[in-house]
């Protein structure tokens, strides 16, 4: 989607010299033309039939005038890395089809997902994949004006959420989706109730900071009387007057913002008490003590006439600590909706074929063992079933991990979460929902189990210590001062403990975790927790899935020996199949679809044979193909070289003589190796898994330097999870990294789990860590990312308590008093937001320089 | 001095009004996305239809 596009590139192409775009031509070497749907180097959309340009291509002049005067001022890089950013936390795109939309109209959907909004109208939120503008917003929100029926539409941008009021009886909602897609935006239905759930706590607690503001704001006024000279003694009535307000607006602040650390430190001091050890207690003890023995001494004080007052140093104190939650809360969202976004596209319809034949559309929930299901070409299968008609090809990556595409017809079973890649295919229902092979991993997946709350974050571990630390200088200080001075000592200790509640402390961790999470989330690494952060760079055992992160993830022509023509004639043929290795074979030669071609046969499973300008071509398994034509010894021998390296060998014949044989395969990513030996450098001990087939695997790890035994294919779901287990039992931190559903049990297992994005959807929801760039090289990014963060995190912690420290020494000298308190308080929070705020952790991507 | 006992109830009252209107803003969403309507202003509002999606008048959501 390039909204606008067009507009800017006749705009430039009026005054730019056009020549500039030409690229220099060599009819020699003229490279192939690109296949139709081949990206616009410039704009990203198909070039269609006619490119523009010989090295990179364009879908139109325009583009290629705007490539090239970026290209000549040198800011390309840059150019195309920002467009990309904004791009990126969109996660992965699915072209709206038909059955989803379906979904919208269905009476089940209008009672679970729309809510009434007066006049007879409802209210829906749908995901809307593909907005990252300003015209995007425009578009979307011009909806009412090009639809009856419906009668507002809001575009919430950053959460790709879109907001509609509509009138069922006059508009299908699927019209809508369907008016949307036309530009290029897939809407998926929102599930309601996570979203809505966070969105309602997010707003109360902001309601929460707001108040609190505003009450230390009006408390603090009225401190600022005392300091400026109001006296007890000389202007009583004003002075009570003061104190009391004081007491009740803090009161307020106390009762409204005050309770969410009393809940969680009680909840921490049971579970102490529980333990027995105090290092359970996390950082909210020491900060509601402080705020009860501030509020409750200076409320005496108040009642009785006689002593300090705390009031606005406590109430500032609730208002800061609130802010860094809600900051941290806030940026943990985008994650957060992200996830929703992503179940948001499992699928949740099927087709059901009816007694005579016709198919309509059901929900997945109404399908029953033994329904009679129809999946067309390019579809995922809803259910696990049988196949009861039509032969096709069937892609099992999802769950086997396996990315060579398997041959099915009927009888052979089929799972939910495999897709259907040839032609139409009728499935009769074994399991349906839950009772699928992935509806248990998924059910596994999202049930908590509780792995995490053995993860302490630092500074809840520091916490316990801090309590302790705070209860003996607080003896000590009614020690010393009761034989110095009695009547001063309980003045003395209030001032000690109020000055050591830990506000700088409590807020170093989630201000810093807050900027982390939001500064990697620009940079397509989506963190869900603080506690992946901090795992992250405990971690020294790193287990590799193959595909999508090692390897590109799809067919390629790797190797070939042989006549280079022959090539060509085979890929003539190939482009009137739509095997995928046919889509290979378009990609390695593109310019061969040209060639004329007829006769063409398909033998299902084995190959092709037909005619190819004069000459008889046969393409296919080489065993098919040796049977009418022999293969030279030398090809038979690079055959089987082919065989060990895992890859998939093909034969060509020419007239009746096998003249080349070819190998597809899975192609390494180019940054893996050098990726690889950082984490090695690192220390940290690499394995590879995958459910891939062995030899293949193993060539994998031949590659990249390791070691046979630290390589195993053929791995099934349950036994990725299960060798998880095993190295966590060893006492080993384990980082998982995958894409497949067949990785995520195993990403759930491990103490981090790392998803990439274009993988299956089910993993990127188990992954405590979901990544929008391809390749390893953000791994390493998010290593080295987690390691300065939690550097800062420390750094920021010691400062705090050397803070702490010096205050409960000026307390205990009796130097503290409430003006002191009330300016040094506030001072150690803003020295930690802005060491907090410096933090740029993660590396922008290698292009960027 | 004695007017204290007048303005400090005042202010509190503005205070407690600015917190009213604080919280209406917050219910009504307009906290919940704080980037698209930063753009939106961009947008023309054309036709000059009084109930266009794009004016803020129209801009409750829930």
């Amino acid at each position: 989607m390039a909204p606008g596009k067009s507009d800017i590139a006749t705009g430039l192409l009026a005054d730019a010299r056009p020549e500039a775009a030409v690229f220099p031509l060599d009819d020699r070497t003229a490279p192939p033309r690109p296949a139709a749907d081949a990206p616009c180097a410039h704009c990203g959309l198909p070039v269609g039939p006619h490119p523009v340009g010989e090295g990179p291509h364009f879908c139109c002049t325009g583009c290629a005038v705007v490539y090239e005067a970026l290209h000549e001022a040198g800011l390309d890089g840059t150019f195309y890395r920002l467009r990309g950013l904004a791009r990126e936390p969109r996660p992965a795109r699915r072209p709206a089809d038909d059955l989803r939309l379906a979904e919208l109209d269905t009476d089940a959907f209008l009672a679970e997902h729309t809510r009434p909004a007066g006049d007879g109208t409802r209210r829906t939120d749908l995901f809307l994949d593909g907005v990252h503008c300003a015209a995007c917003v425009w578009l979307a929100e011009r909806l009412p004006f090009e639809m009856e029926g419906i009668y507002e539409a809001r575009l919430d941008l950053p959460r790709a959420r879109l907001t509609l009021r509509f009138d069922p009886a006059a508009v299908r909602l699927s019209d809508a989706a369907r008016w949307l897609a036309r530009f290029g935006y897939a809407a998926h239905p929102a599930r309601q109730q996570p979203v809505a759930r966070r969105t309602a706590e997010e707003r109360r607690l902001l309601l929460r900071l707001g108040l609190c503001w505003a009450l230390a704001g009006n408390v603090m006024l009225l401190a600022f009387a005392f300091y400026a000279g109001l006296d007890t003694a000389a202007d009583g009535a004003l002075a009570t007057a003061a104190r009391w307000t004081s007491f009740a607006l803090s009161g307020i602040a106390v009762a409204v913002g005050g309770s969410v650390f009393f809940r969680r430190a009680w909840a921490s001091l049971r579970l102490a008490a529980r333990a027995r050890r105090l290092d359970r207690l996390h950082m909210d003890t020491p900060i509601a003590i402080g705020i009860l023995v501030g509020f409750g001494h200076s409320a005496w004080a108040t009642v009785s006439g006689r002593g300090e007052v705390w009031f606005d140093s406590i109430t500032v104190l609730i208002a800061a600590l609130l802010t860094a939650r809600w900051l941290q809360f806030r940026s943990r969202r985008l994650a957060g909706d992200a996830t929703e976004r992503l179940l948001a596209l499992l699928p949740s319809m099927a087709r059901r074929v009816r007694p005579d034949g016709t198919a309509e559309p059901v929900r997945l929930d109404d399908v029953r063992p033994g329904d009679l299901l129809e999946v067309p070409a390019g579809e995922v299968f809803p259910v696990d079933g049988v196949v009861a008609d039509g032969f096709s090809t069937v892609n099992n990556a999802v769950l086997t991990g396996e990315s060579r595409p398997e041959e099915v017809g009927p009888g052979a079973a089929v799972t939910a979460g495999a897709t259907n890649l040839r032609s139409a295919l009728r499935v009769r229902t074994a399991a349906a929902g839950d009772a699928t092979r992935i509806g248990r991993l998924m059910a596994w997946i999202r049930s908590d189990d509780g792995r995490r709350a053995g993860v302490v974050l630092l500074a809840d571990r520091l916490a316990g210590y801090f309590v302790g630390g705070v209860l003996v200088l607080a003896l000590a200080t009614a020690l010393a001062w009761s034989i110095l001075d009695p009547s001063r000592m309980a003045a003395h200790v209030v001032a000690l403990l109020v000055i050591s509640c830990p506000c700088a402390l409590g807020m170093a961790t989630p201000l810093a975790m807050a900027v982390a999470a939001g500064r990697a989330a620009r940079q397509g690494l989506f963190i869900k927790s603080d506690a992946a952060t901090q795992q992250l760079t405990a971690v020294d055992t790193v287990v590799l899935d193959k595909t999508g992160t090692l390897t590109e993830g799809h067919l390629d022509l790797v190797a070939f020996a042989g006549d280079a023509a022959a090539l060509d004639l085979a890929a003539a043929l190939e482009a009137h199949s739509n095997h995928p290795i046919a889509a290979a074979f378009a990609a390695a030669r593109p310019a061969a679809a040209a060639l004329p071609v007829e006769a063409v046969e398909a033998a299902a499973g084995q190959g092709l044979t037909g005619r190819v300008g004069e000459r008889l071509v046969q393409v296919g398994r080489p065993s098919w193909v040796a049977r009418e034509a022999p293969i030279p010894p030398a090809l038979h021998h690079t055959l089987g070289t082919y065989a060990t390296h895992g890859h998939t060998p093909v034969a060509v014949a020419v007239e009746g003589r096998v003249a080349a044989v070819l190998a597809f395969g899975d192609r390494l990513r180019a940054d893996a190796p050098a990726t690889l030996d950082r984490l090695r450098r690192a220390g940290c001990d690499v394995f590879l898994l995958s459910g891939d087939h062995d030899a293949v695997v193993r060539s994998v790890g031949a590659a990249l330097d390791l070691a046979a035994d630290r390589c195993l294919g053929e791995v099934m779901p349950e036994q990725k999870q299960a060798f998880v287990e095993r190295l966590r039992a060893e006492g080993r931190t384990v980082a998982m990294v995958g894409d497949g559903v067949n990785d995520a049990a195993a990403l759930r297992a491990a103490d981090v789990g790392i998803a990439v994005e274009g993988g299956a959807t089910p993993s990127l929801v188990a992954a405590d860590v979901f990544m929008t760039r391809e390749g390893l090289a953000p791994v390493a990014a998010l290593f080295d990312g987690a390691g300065r963060v939690m550097r800062r995190i420390r750094w920021l912690l010691g400062f705090s308590l050397a803070y702490n420290l010096a205050g409960a020494a000026a307390a205990m000298l009796g130097l503290v008093t409430p003006l002191v308190a009330a300016v040094a308080m506030p001072v150690s929070s803003l020295a930690v937001v802005v060491g907090a705020a410096l933090l740029h952790p993660f590396s922008p991507p290698p292009d960027a320089r | 001095m004695n007017v204290l006992f007048l303005l400090v109830p005042l202010a509190l009252l503005l205070a407690a009004a600015a917190v009213a209107a604080f919280g209406w803003a917050v219910r009504h969403g307009q906290f919940d996305d704080v980037e698209t309507p930063a753009l939106r202003v961009l947008l023309d509002d054309e036709d000059g239809r009084a109930d266009a999606p794009l004016s803020p008048r129209s801009s409750s959501t829930l």
